[in-house]
């Protein structure tokens, strides 16, 4: 599974709430690929997954998070997909 | 609102003047204020509105934002956010990304109506027959799980 972010430069909730969402997601599924991108560098895949505002979260290529989720939200996203 | 008796004075400009210099209607001008986006600054002795030489610069940011895809209320949005002390580019720079990603979702989404549509048209005869065989329409009524009444 992989896990994608998308932030733009700048964006401190999005340092600081990354390293705990990372964590989070290492815990429920360990060794999940965790990418933390800088939306102005890959517009045309910001485009592509239809993002329409920043910070967003994609997991496995599709927009699941808006905004930056919570751990919780995050936690039981991930435990769904695991289940699934 | 300040009353200016000499509307000559270059501090101020009529709403002639100003609609004049920025290439916009009056009507145009009134519809800004009433979305409150500019406000006249004084009145003339005689009652007209006076607007100041910044607000031509308003106008024209206006109709730039406008051209740019904003809609009125994010243009208000934009105009607070550039007399904010405490906003710096990057913010203005999110507001834009932000619209940019709108309008390129309007763009895919219409590429999809569009390709919808060259198949219906591709699929047309296109000739006399009547419209109760007319492939648009029947494809058109299929997807909406309408039975249209013969004529």
């Amino acid at each position: 599974m992989k896990i994608e972010l998308f932030y733009i430069p700048g964006c401190e909730k999005c340092a600081t709430a990354g390293d705990d969402l990372k964590a989070t997601a290492e815990q429920v599924i360990p060794g999940i690929i965790w990418r933390e991108l800088n939306a102005l560098d890959e517009l045309d895949y910001v485009v592509e997954l239809s993002v329409l505002t920043l910070p967003a979260v994609a997991i496995d290529g599709e927009m699941v998070f808006s905004s930056l989720p919570t751990s919780g939200q995050l936690r039981r996203e991930l435990s769904k997909r695991k289940r699934s | 609102m300040q009353q200016v008796s000499d509307v000559r004075s270059n501090a101020h400009l009529t709403i002639g003047k100003i609609t004049g210099l920025a290439r916009v209607s009056t009507d145009t001008l009134r519809y800004y204020e009433r979305e409150r986006l500019i406000a006249p600054t004084a009145k003339s002795a005689g009652g007209y509105r006076l607007y100041e030489r910044d607000a031509l610069q308003r106008i024209r940011f206006i109709k730039q934002a406008q051209q740019c895809g904003f809609n009125l209320a994010e243009i208000r949005s934009l105009l607070a956010l550039r007399g904010s002390n405490a906003a710096c580019c990057r913010d203005v720079r999110r507001v834009a990304l932000e619209k940019k990603l709108q309008l390129e979702a309007k763009i895919k989404s219409m590429k999809v109506m569009s390709n919808a549509l060259s198949q219906l048209v591709k699929k047309c005869s296109g000739d006399n027959r009547p419209l109760d065989d007319c492939s648009i329409l029947v494809a058109l009524e299929r997807a909406e799980g309408v039975k249209r009444k013969s004529r």
